[in-house]
């Protein structure tokens, strides 16, 4: 029998409401008050109305005092309308084990080698007697969106004079939501109030709709980081203040692709390798006019060239790299008007800054020292398949193979990646069982993972530049150290939601169902179920002297890596 | 950085070899310079023999305590276990006189450190050699997986064989004379000695010649049995090669012991024995 296709609905954007309990009335009652009241409903698309943005975009949030709604350094895909109610923006730098964070302790060498030598027999042992009662002055309620942790004492945590009090009306959170940065400061509600969260993509449109919050949003980001953002490039590095004020002025801000790249990551896999580079949102074009220079501000693009009849990857870009450098520097030295000789795609999402080509070449390409000076475009009069002009490719050109698979993978992600040279690895696994030894006997990564030529990338936790994992974790048990930026899981605050394990993409966290001394199953009072905890490498940062599985390889087959640079590979 | 990794190992290897041999001509001297001034040298090469074996066999505990911070990189030891190692053959024949002793003690002892020294060297040979081995042929394995990976393929195969019996009956019949024995039961030690393609080939060459008796179904069925006979003979030659990679550490550590013993207590006789010499 022939196989026949399978017809589906196809898929639309709001099959998955944010909020599935809102309805008409909530709708109509958020129509009625400012900001809504005031944007046209005429100026949104039929395809996706103003009602339709607040009923699948948003979700209202009930709070009681103290319940902490952001904290400093998470990140998150959704801004905040004060509905009702008072919230304090702490100014201060909470403690790391207020916020549900890991605290480092690392112990003695006397106190490791005790430690040592009585681990447990048992796998994944924890031992809630020698738990302190609640330390932090914090505490935990269930709500209809899931846990929440309230503060017990507001003033004693955050003194007037250590806060700024938002009110009925104010955003707060939307820098963070549209730039994928971490939040820069903690939220807590000061009194009673309710919320409304409007996700990303809803934001978005309510920005594009609603000139007077977009110039809100704008000058708040070109007020507080575009400044910093620029500088973040060598191409800036000359500049002085006046100078920057007039390239920040003509800056424009852009964004590409999808926050939600890890939820369709997975399914992107299955298709053709030219067909996915086909599906990614352009950034510039070859052949298209070098009008602009285009800085990533965050996120990653993919560098690639027409070659035969689809598309090769030459590099990926990350954050604080520049595209089209080279032409505009070619134009403004040879007076010509060369295009764009490679396309810039957005590999899952990109935010961009613009600088006009005019700006470049009046203000920085000549404050640029020779040493940075980009070198000029081939000349144009070889043909494309001249022996002379392959060989020029071939040279400048590193191993696409790798980087091609780097970023179908998506391990450009990844700030420490765990790669494992296989023609010296003797697959004896003693990184495993340094590992374990390292963590009371349970190994936080397997030896197994995607291959490229010799080089196996392994399931180990990567400390992603985009650590998606980090998103939504009701607790803050998931975080940066802010010494080392490693992410982190409080096992004391991680209440075993799965979360971060769903969300990361590479399976890199793994649940495990927890066991007291005895190894017998620690059991939840109120469901039965055996507790679980997100578990995953933590790169031994309890550990003077680094990573115990790279420590613990005698032939130097296994090294950590920073993979969001192709230019270190 | 991928890049610059073998250049690196290059200059270590010079780096680590020059030491090394400028450390047994130091020692050669001095037991030159020794003898001339009528001293015992053998006490002088002992004790840095038996410092050697202790440093060697401290490689060991360091694996065995990976949860101490700063005790330095296991590649680090490595590489001192590799270059004092070759030395103590060096000072091993420096301290007996270039001979073979003829004591039953002594012989014992040399015994045990030829067998602690070549074992040591095939193991350098093989870790050196078997990962590019393991890694050209594909179809990574941890070794304790593969026999539950082996038993999976082997319930596949058996339902595949099944599912082909609708026809005919060939692919069953030639299942049961030939393949059943292949994927069933672990490989002899004949392969575990010389692993080989040979069996796969034949197989997958006879499995092939079936084809014009099979149905338009079944040759699907036959073109996947192909697939697993190469799936299951690339997991016998990791199990080969990876069981070799640990057998032979098991051999140089249990000597390793051994040897210690033996030396100590030669040691201990040397003293009682020396009437003052040395």
């Amino acid at each position: 029998m022939t196989p026949k296709p399978s017809t589906i609905e196809r898929p639309q954007r709001w099959d998955e409401p944010f909020d599935a309990s809102m309805n008409d009335a909530m709708v109509e009652r958020l129509l009625q008050r400012e900001p809504f009241s005031s944007i046209d409903p005429k100026a949104f698309p039929k395809s996706i109305p103003l009602s339709g943005v607040l009923r699948n975009d948003c979700r209202v949030l009930d709070l009681q005092e103290g319940d902490i709604i952001v904290r400093e350094g998470d990140y998150g895909n959704s801004a905040f309308l004060i509905l009702d109610g008072t919230a304090l923006v702490s100014l201060k730098k909470l403690p790391a084990n207020l916020l549900g964070r890991n605290t480092r302790q690392k112990s003695g060498w006397l106190a490791t080698l005790w430690k040592g030598l009585s681990q447990s027999n048992h796998a994944e042992v924890r031992d809630y007697n020698q738990k302190p009662a609640d330390p932090d002055g914090t505490g935990t309620r269930e709500d209809a969106t899931g846990t929440r942790v309230f503060l017990h004492d507001i003033p004693r945590v955050l003194a007037p004079n250590q806060s700024i009090e938002l009110c009925a009306g104010e955003v707060f959170g939307e820098i963070s939501a549209l730039t994928r940065s971490p939040r820069s400061a903690t939220v807590v509600a000061k009194t009673k109030m309710q919320l409304l969260e409007i996700r990303w993509q809803g934001f978005r449109e309510l920005l594009n709709r609603h000139h007077a919050l977009r110039d809100h949003v704008e000058r708040l980001y070109r007020e507080n980081s575009l400044r910093t953002h620029l500088r973040e490039s060598e191409v800036f590095a000359g500049v002085d203040h006046d100078v920057m004020e007039r390239i920040a002025a003509a800056t424009v801000f852009e964004s590409f692709g999808d926050f939600r790249w890890n939820r369709e990551f997975k399914s992107t896999q299955k298709k053709d390798i030219a067909e996915r580079i086909l599906s990614e949102e352009l950034i510039a074009e070859e052949g298209q006019p070098a009008n602009d220079l285009i800085m990533i501000r965050s996120g990653f693009a993919r560098l690639s060239r027409c070659y035969g009849d689809g598309h090769q990857t030459i590099a990926y870009l990350g954050k604080g790299q520049a595209f089209g450098l080279r032409e505009i520097a070619h134009n403004w030295n040879h007076h010509q008007q060369r295009p764009w000789t490679l396309s810039l795609r957005a590999i899952g999402y990109v935010d961009v800054l613009r600088i006009p080509a005019a700006i470049v070449s009046e203000l920085i390409l000549p404050t640029l020292p020779e040493d940075k000076q980009p070198p000029p475009l081939p000349a144009q009069t070889l043909e494309p398949n001249t022996q002379e002009r392959r060989m020029v490719e071939r040279a400048e050109s590193p191993d696409t193979g790798l980087l091609e698979f780097l970023v179908e993978q998506r391990f450009i992600n990844g700030t420490q990646a765990m790669v494992i040279d296989l023609d010296r690895c003797t697959r004896c696994d003693d990184c495993v069982r340094a590992c374990a030894s390292t963590h009371d006997n349970n190994s936080r990564f397997n030896r197994t993972g995607p291959i490229h030529d010799h080089y196996l990338f392994a399931n180990a936790c990567m400390h992603c530049l985009d650590p998606v994992c980090m998103i939504g974790c009701p607790t803050g048990a998931i975080g940066r150290d802010p010494e080392t930026g490693n992410v982190t899981i409080n096992d004391q605050t991680c209440i075993g939601c799965s979360t971060c394990a769903n969300s990361c993409p590479y399976q890199n966290i793994r649940m495990v169902e927890i066991n007291n001394p005895h190894g017998l199953p620690i059991i939840d009072s109120q469901t039965g179920a055996q507790i679980q905890k997100a578990t995953k490498c933590d790169l031994c940062n309890d550990h003077d002297g680094g990573p115990a599985c790279q420590q613990a390889c005698p032939h130097d087959a296994l090294f950590r890596i920073d993979l969001s640079n192709s230019e270190g590979i | 950085m991928l890049r610059n990794v073998q250049a690196n190992f290059r200059s270590r290897r010079f780096r680590n070899v020059a030491i090394a041999a400028i450390a047994i001509l130091m020692i050669a001297l001095i037991v030159y310079l020794l003898n001339q001034s009528l001293h015992h040298s053998s006490f002088f090469t002992g004790y840095l023999l038996m410092g050697s074996f202790l440093l060697l066999t401290a490689f060991g505990m360091r694996k065995r305590l990976s949860f101490l911070p700063k005790i330095g990189s296991a590649q680090l030891w490595m590489q001192v276990h590799i270059y004092v190692g070759l030395a103590t053959f060096a000072m091993f024949g420096l301290h007996v006189g270039w001979r073979f002793p003829d004591g039953i003690f002594e012989t014992m002892l040399t015994v045990l450190f030829l067998i602690v020294g070549t074992s040591g060297l095939y193991g350098l040979m093989i870790t050196r050699t078997y990962p590019q081995r393991l890694t050209s042929v594909g179809g990574e394995a941890i070794f304790e997986r593969i026999p539950l990976l082996r038993a999976q393929i082997a319930t596949r195969v058996r339902a595949l064989v099944v599912e082909s019996a609708g026809t005919t009956d060939v692919l069953g019949r030639f299942y049961v004379n030939h393949l059943a024995e292949f994927f069933e039961k672990p490989r002899g030690w004949v392969y575990w000695m010389v692993p080989n393609g040979r069996l796969k080939r034949q197989l997958v060459s006879d499995i092939g010649e079936l084809d014009r008796y099979l149905a338009e179904d079944q040759r699907d069925i036959g073109k996947e049995l192909c697939r697993f006979v190469e799936q299951r003979d690339r997991l016998d030659y990791h199990h080969a090669l990876q069981s070799r990679l640990k057998v032979w550490l098991f051999v140089h550590i249990g000597f390793t012991y051994s040897l210690l013993l033996f030396s100590l207590f030669h040691m201990v006789l040397a003293h009682a024995f020396s009437g003052g010499v040395g």
